[in-house]
């Protein structure tokens, strides 16, 4: 038994197996994932690298598993979203803990968080003061979300009436050096006018290019490959191998 | 075609791993001339039962590179104890052979028989 071959094999089967079953799955961000998510994820891998490695038991039992824990985890996933009931004994619900710049003590007591945890969130969103906090928000996936008080929000163009054009967002026309025909056709522009704009930025070749993007407003952004940057800033602190 | 080949490509890939981890019950079968594990059991148990035994040997080699060639194929599906058991019992099997040993013969082909029946299921 060639058991290199072997682990590689199973390795193969392991990977693209889990690619597609996490391509089902979704694309919740990792941010956006409750305690039971990570665990599943933790258990998924644990399984694929059984599949793998594990050479005293077929794959085939562990195959099963993984596509087991996999259509679970859909399932659950179903029934969060078809039935409002199940999916709030699952997934849980936001909780309120500070309310109108009050703390909720019961709600703190019932989720079983210090008030302490709470300033530590609240820090990292950069909220020093809770006189600033009109509500917090404790989410399932055990992030908060911040409200702060009107008078202590940032002040935006329409506070100052000032009306501003929409910006849209940016679409890539130029990728690795390669024009991307497909987004310049959906921002109805053509080569023409995209050789023209790089020709007035002293660019003769598409190749020259790295990225170029166009937003709804059209303003273009060119980065070419030669930055013309002698020497990239080292922002590190101490002297290190390299 | 696209949405076509979005569903098809997953699917497939599925249905070859699929294929690729049962297939030991299949392929341990023999599918040409020289891979026929219980048949070369067949003829040994038979060649000892005769007290064959200047033809056991070269038998035993037959067994062995019928087994060497299924391997091949059924590694992938089966456990390496499974593997590993049927190899050490042609190992042993040349041991008894050579000590003209008719019981110990027997008993490793008979188990050697039930590791390959039992082999992918």
């Amino acid at each position: 038994m060639n058991e290199g071959l072997v682990v590689l094999v199973r390795a193969i089967i392991g990977f693209f197996s889990l690619l597609i079953f996490a391509r089902i799955l979704g694309k919740e961000q990792i941010s956006q994932l409750t305690f039971f998510d990570y665990i599943l994820g933790i258990t998924i891998g644990s399984i694929a690298s059984e599949l793998t490695v594990d050479l005293s038991s077929r794959a085939w039992p562990h195959w099963v598993g993984l596509i087991t824990w996999a259509s679970l985890a859909y399932l659950m996933e179903i029934i969060s979203l078809k039935w409002r009931y199940a999916a709030k004994y699952i997934e849980g619900e936001p909780a309120i803990v500070i309310m109108n710049g009050r703390i909720m003590e019961d709600v703190l007591r019932k989720m079983k968080i210090r008030i302490s945890d709470i300033m530590v969130l609240l820090r990292n969103k950069g909220v020093f003061d809770l006189n600033e906090v009109d509500y917090v928000i404790m989410e399932p996936n055990g992030q908060i979300s911040v409200l702060k008080k009107s008078e202590h929000l940032p002040l935006t163009p329409k506070d100052m009436n000032i009306s501003v054009s929409p910006t849209g967002i940016s679409t890539e026309l130029i990728y690795d050096g390669e024009i991307v025909e497909e987004n310049l056709r959906e921002m109805n522009k053509d080569t023409k006018w995209l050789m023209k704009e790089l020709k007035k930025r002293g660019i003769k070749d598409v190749s020259e290019v790295f990225l170029a993007t166009l937003n709804d407003a059209g303003s273009l952004y060119v980065d070419k490959y030669k930055d013309n940057i002698k020497k990239v800033k080292d922002i590190g602190d101490y002297k290190g191998p390299y | 075609m696209r949405r076509f080949l979005t569903i098809a490509i997953p699917i497939v890939t599925l249905a070859l791993f699929i294929c690729i981890m049962l297939s030991g019950s299949i392929l341990k079968r023999p599918l040409g001339k020289d891979d026929d594990v219980p048949q070369a059991i067949e003829n040994l148990i038979q060649k000892i039962n005769n007290d064959d035994w200047d033809k056991v040997n070269s038998e035993i080699d037959n067994l062995e590179k019928a087994w060497k060639k299924v391997i091949h194929r059924v590694q992938f599906s089966l456990e390496r104890d499974e593997i590993n058991d049927l190899s050490m019992n042609i190992a042993r099997l040349r041991g008894a052979a050579l000590a003209e040993d008719k019981g110990n013969s027997l008993t490793e082909l008979l188990e050697a028989y039930n590791h390959w029946k039992e082999m992918g299921k």
